[in-house]
């Protein structure tokens, strides 16, 4: 085990990296081997996933599985790894929605192989992300994690044409990359400006640590931090690139673009800004609190104004990222453990989503809502993961989302009742959307126009079920997700509070 | 310890067990369905005996060496830890015997009124799985508990409601009694964290109230957070203005119609304003407020339920105006008299919901003016519906006359004359709509149409005559009989025991309210002596605004479409023409027809450049100049 330990997160960035580009060599028209193989990796790297959760020492705490290649010596760049209480559900979160989105994937047509390759080769930059401990690799694997997104949009994607709202594919694609590459600049010049100021030449997470930054310092830089990662959460008003990509995106780039790559904006404004400038986030957070709070309420109003299911879904992203983003703005441990419990909640009640409106959308080729009705007859599977889907999102306890929301709700509700009770009120219009979406599209007596379709195959119905198996367990027993999470969350409080 | 220690004599714990069970049999059957042979209601119904049996130990238990508090840790965030816990006393007792006894007695009538129904077994999950959240609503010891059982119990309702899925009305009724049950589970869940943040980090019950007895918690933020605890209860109570779910709930099959939205969920509203009795009652504020709307809301969908003709329907009406006592006895500090009606409402008007279901299975009728005389083809059922309408109309001796009566007595010395007599007059409604079904649909002449109407298999007969003894005998548990028994008042009470007590006066005006109410039901209804329809040509205004529910439904409709609706698609609107096409597109495109306007510059000629450099030179010596001494 003493050699899977220290192997074990270097696996989890190489193996996708290496799957995907080995399978460039496989032959193009060789579908089932193209898709049994990349199945096959999400299989083995959904399990050492599982492995570092289980593996991990709560009590123990800090930075676990450490390990640290030298790469540049002489710019103090190296490859290292590492992994604590708030990485370890974002790499387990990965690892669900890797797996079980090669999975949703599995009936892909057109060019087959790119398309797995360009997956995995994101997922390992996800991961890559996730583990490093060195801000130079955490920002290539952060732009790694980007660019594969560009094509498979512009390739695998669908436009939207509602006759008088058209959005192609292409310019949806191309959004997605403006901003995020415009929040990677702003990244870029506050790790930059990090590495000079702190005169220690050096990217080390760790060293850069315990540098303590001068005021005017930390408190012009940690707008960067909190803006250019936040455009990848969705902050508010950066946010309209992500409802755009994700209706684009194919399958299972949604289920991996709302369920973890939105993530990493998130993890990066507490692993890199909040960590490294915890004064300036003091300074900031009022702010990130009242865009979050916009964000959960005017991302809960527009899903309810929406007509295309997943346009609806991809609001309810930016509505419920609110909750991420105000649950860090509370400063402290329950927010912020509700909001990294949110994280992974989210991440996997949306993949849930948007695979069950992609088996919808392979079917029926429509995702208007007032046209779809009465569903269920003909696809009760599909139906029922919605449905619980929908009921996350609403906050329904016994699943994952209503652990998650409370604690944000109880740790908004220290300093700034008022923004909890918007927060509330938030959750409560989510109902409105959902419901009314689910009533519409899945009940009522069926049109004779979708009399044809059929259900979920069985391969998307384990799927699915994979993803509904964690929001359950973590809905009924969030007890070893929240030791994970507070052991994460304490260390980083202490350096705010410590201040 | 939810196990019991080692010397610890006491086994009320095993409480837990009951709701346990039913959660295990929904889990059995929704996953494990497929290999479990034949029809899989037993499993069901078997989990929720049980619980009735775990009831009956626990009141022995609890009988012989008192209740207590039992928890265990779920998870910690930060320093907080949240339990999951449950409370054995009076209270709950009283409730868990209420809930799995008619629970038991729905599953079992089920079996006959769903036979055939296709997702028969999923019918049965749900009734398990809201079992399960409903009796840890009664039991649970902590807010948090509470609010994740109660809103499972709303799901419950939500699927049940819209179980023939394939109609419309279904589908739109169970979404509206959800959304609108959501509107108070906000106010809920908002008063719960007030509660919370007062008491510095706590969820359970004993706890809250402790440090608001010691004046812990400032009056004004006491009294805000039981009023919006009291919103939670008004939703699933239908308390004026949240009611309008609930007579549209009657989409769902009649059974589920007895069990939640008669005998169990809704009374879930008035249980939470019963266990949180000593927090109303150091906001008094607050009680007046439960007892106002307890008041309108009884007045109001008694009037409603005078004129509505579907059958279901005017049970239904009827069901909230009876809750709106309860809460009202319960604003009146009538703990005792509230959570009595509570219970023989429970048995009387789920009697009523099933014997409905019976007689729309027999009949297949839905409509009151087209039924009559039923006692000559189904006597079983229509006797036992007989019996829940006296029961229901204060009849002496049934049951509900003992409890409206103490409604009244705890009415009159609470909140006073005012108060009383619109009482009174809700009560005399009650006893009208009441004699309206009695003589409309048991008694007076077959109709042709009915001939064929034939009586209920056993199954559904059974739980009828149970729960027909239940409404014929509950009341006698309020006074005293024995020396061991000192009547209801005395085992369930909050500070003193109450005993029975008769008010001359009271009862007096009671009795003749109810005969009074059944006489001019008689008049009108069976010997014509008046006329119906001509009071009803003669107050068209006022039947026309009772039929149309007094427009509330319509202006909640209107408010939906014409301004949440409008607003969710003025500020998706806003979003795609101002955040995106202007703010980002804008962005882009500035970017773009800069880059066109500033390739012009790119001219090639040596006099350009150099102008520009001269120009540039000029600029920064000015800023050097004028700027540099300031900085």
């Amino acid at each position: 085990m003493a050699t899977l330990d220290s192997y074990v997160l270097m696996a989890l960035v190489v193996i996708p990296f290496v799957g995907g580009l080995a399978l460039a060599f496989f032959p193009g028209e060789s579908r089932r081997a193209i898709r049994g193989f990349s199945a096959l990796v999400g299989l083995v790297v959904f399990a050492l996933t599982i492995y570092v959760f289980l593996r991990y020492d709560s009590d123990l705490g800090g930075y676990q599985f450490i390990r640290e290649y030298g790469w540049l010596d002489s710019l103090g760049v190296a490859f290292s790894l590492g992994v604590d209480g708030i990485s370890v559900p974002m790499v387990l979160l990965t690892g669900i929605v890797l797996f079980t989105g090669v999975l949703i994937s599995w009936n892909i047509q057109v060019r087959t192989k790119d398309f797995f390759v360009l997956y995995l080769l994101l997922v390992a930059g996800v991961f890559g992300v996730f583990v490093s401990l060195d801000l130079f690799f955490f920002f290539f694997f952060y732009e790694l994690a980007v660019l594969p997104m560009y094509i498979l949009i512009g390739v695998w994607g669908s436009s939207t044409d509602f006759g008088t709202f058209n959005r192609p594919k292409e310019y949806g694609a191309m959004k997605l990359m403006l901003f995020l590459t415009a929040g990677s600049v702003l990244v870029w010049v506050a790790i930059l400006a990090v590495y000079v100021e702190s005169g220690l030449g050096t990217f080390s997470l760790l060293a850069l640590e315990d540098v303590t930054f001068s005021d005017g310092f930390q408190r012009v830089f940690f707008p960067l931090f909190m803006v250019g990662f936040g455009v990848l959460a969705g902050l508010w008003p950066f946010h309209t690139w992500s409802p755009d990509g994700h209706v684009a995106a194919p399958t299972a780039v949604s289920m991996v673009h709302a369920g973890v790559l939105m993530k990493l904006g998130a993890y990066g404004i507490i692993r890199v800004g909040l960590d490294l400038l915890p004064g300036g986030a003091q300074d900031w957070m009022p702010l990130l609190l009242g865009m979050a709070t916009v964000n959960v309420v005017y991302g809960a109003i527009s899903a309810m104004g929406q007509t295309d299911l997943k346009y609806m879904i991809g609001y309810s992203s930016v509505s419920h990222m609110g909750y991420v983003l105000m649950g860090f703005a509370t400063l402290n441990s329950v927010g912020m453990g509700g909001a990294v419990l949110q994280m992974f909640s989210h991440g996997i009640m949306t993949a849930l989503m948007f695979a069950a409106v992609g088996a919808l959308y392979d079917r029926a080729h429509v995702r208007d809502i007032g046209v779809l009705e009465g569903l269920t007859k003909r696809m009760p599977v599909v139906a029922i993961f919605f449905v619980l889907a929908g009921l996350t999102s609403i906050g329904l306890p016994g699943l994952s989302g209503f652990v998650a929301e409370v604690m944000v709700f109880l740790g908004v509700f220290q300093d700034y009742p008022v923004v909890g009770i918007l927060a509330v009120v938030g959750a409560g219009i989510t109902a409105v959307y959902i419901l009314r979406m689910l009533a519409k599209v899945f009940f009522g007596t069926i049109t004779p126009r979708w009399e044809h379709l059929t259900d979920a195959t069985r391969v998307e119905g384990f799927a699915m079920g994979v993803l509904l198996l964690f929001l359950l367990v973590v809905g009924l027993y969030p007890r070893p997700w929240m030791d994970l999470i507070n052991s994460g969350v304490a260390p980083l409080l202490e350096r705010v509070v410590g201040l | 310890m939810l196990f019991p220690e080692p010397g610890t004599a006491s086994g009320v714990q095993w409480a837990w067990l009951a709701p346990a069970l039913s959660a295990s049999a929904f889990f059995a059957v929704v996953l494990l369905g497929r290999f479990i042979p034949r029809n899989r209601a037993f499993l069901s119904i078997l989990a929720i005996a049980a619980g009735f049996g775990v009831f009956w130990y626990v009141l022995k238990e609890f009988l012989s060496s008192g209740g207590g508090e039992f928890s265990v840790k779920w998870f910690t965030v930060g320093d907080i830890t949240v339990s999951w816990g449950i409370v054995v006393d009076e209270l709950s007792v009283v409730m868990l015997g209420l809930v799995t006894f008619v629970a038991l007695a729905v599953q079992v009538y089920s079996l006959g009124y769903m036979k055939g129904e296709a997702r028969f077994g999923w019918y049965f999950a749900v009734h398990s799985l809201f079992a399960a959240a409903m009796l840890t609503v009664v039991l649970t010891d902590n807010f948090l508990l509470l609010y994740m059982a109660w809103e499972l119990v709303g799901v419950c309702s939500y699927l049940l409601i819209g179980f023939w899925y394939e109609r419309r009305s279904a589908a739109e009724a169970a979404k509206k009694a959800f959304i609108t049950t959501r509107i108070g589970d906000v106010g809920l869940l908002i008063g719960i964290i007030m509660l919370f943040k007062a008491t510095g980090g706590h969820f359970d019950y004993s706890t809250i109230v402790h440090v608001a007895e010691e004046g812990g918690i400032a009056s004004g933020t006491l009294t805000v957070a039981m009023l919006l605890i009291f919103l939670g209860a008004m939703g699933k109570s239908a308390q004026f203005p949240l009611h309008v779910w609930l007579p549209d709930a009657m989409e769902g099959p009649a059974p589920v119609s007895a069990l939640i939205h008669a005998a169990t969920m809704v009374v879930a509203g008035v249980y939470l304003v019963a266990r949180l009795f000593p927090l109303f009652l150091l906001a008094p504020t607050a009680l007046l407020v439960v007892a106002i709307i307890g008041l309108i809301t009884a007045l109001l969908t008694a009037s409603m339920a005078l004129v509505m003709t579907d059958l279901k329907r005017v049970l239904a009406y009827s069901t909230i105006s009876h809750l709106g006592f309860m809460m009202l006895a319960l604003g009146s500090g009538g703990f005792t008299a509230g959570m009595f009606h509570l219970l023989t409402h429970a048995f009387a008007k789920a009697l009523l919901f099933l014997g409905a279901g019976s007689i729309a299975h027999g009949s297949g009728k839905t409509d009151i003016r087209e039924m009559g005389g039923l006692w000559r083809r189904m006597p079983v059922t229509a006797v036992a519906f007989g019996i829940g309408v006296l029961a229901l109309g204060g009849i002496p001796p049934l049951s509900g006359f003992f409890s409206k009566d103490e409604v009244l007595v705890a009415v009159l010395s609470g909140r006073g004359p005012v108060f009383f007599v619109l009482t009174l007059a809700a009560a005399l409604m009650s006893a009208m709509y009441m004699a309206r079904l009695l003589f409309l649909v048991v008694l007076g002449n077959l109709k042709k149409e009915n001939e064929h109407a034939h009586e209920s298999p056993w199954v559904m007969k059974l739980p009828l005559v149970a729960l027909a003894i239940l409404a014929l005998t509950a009341g006698f548990l309020a006074p005293g009989w024995t020396s061991d028994y000192k009547g209801f008042g005395a085992f369930l009470f909050h500070e003193e025991p109450e005993a029975y007590h008769i008010n001359g006066l009271v009862m007096g005006l009671s009795l003749a309210l109810a005969f009074g109410g059944f006489a001019l039901g008689w008049a009108l209804y069976s010997r014509g002596l008046l006329s119906a329809d001509r009071i009803r040509e003669r107050f068209a205004w006022l039947h026309r605004l009772l039929v149309n529910k007094y427009y509330i439904d319509a202006l909640y409709q209107w408010v939906i479409n014409r301004i949440v609706l409008v607003l969710g698609r003025f500020i998706a609107l806003f979003d795609r023409v101002v955040i995106n096409d202007t703010g980002v597109n804008g962005t882009g495109r500035s970017v773009l027809l800069s880059g066109i306007r500033l390739r012009y510059l790119e001219t090639g000629k040596v006099y350009n450049y150099a102008l520009g450099m001269v120009v540039g030179v000029v600029v920064v010596a000015l800023i050097w100049w004028l700027g540099l001494p300031n900085v």
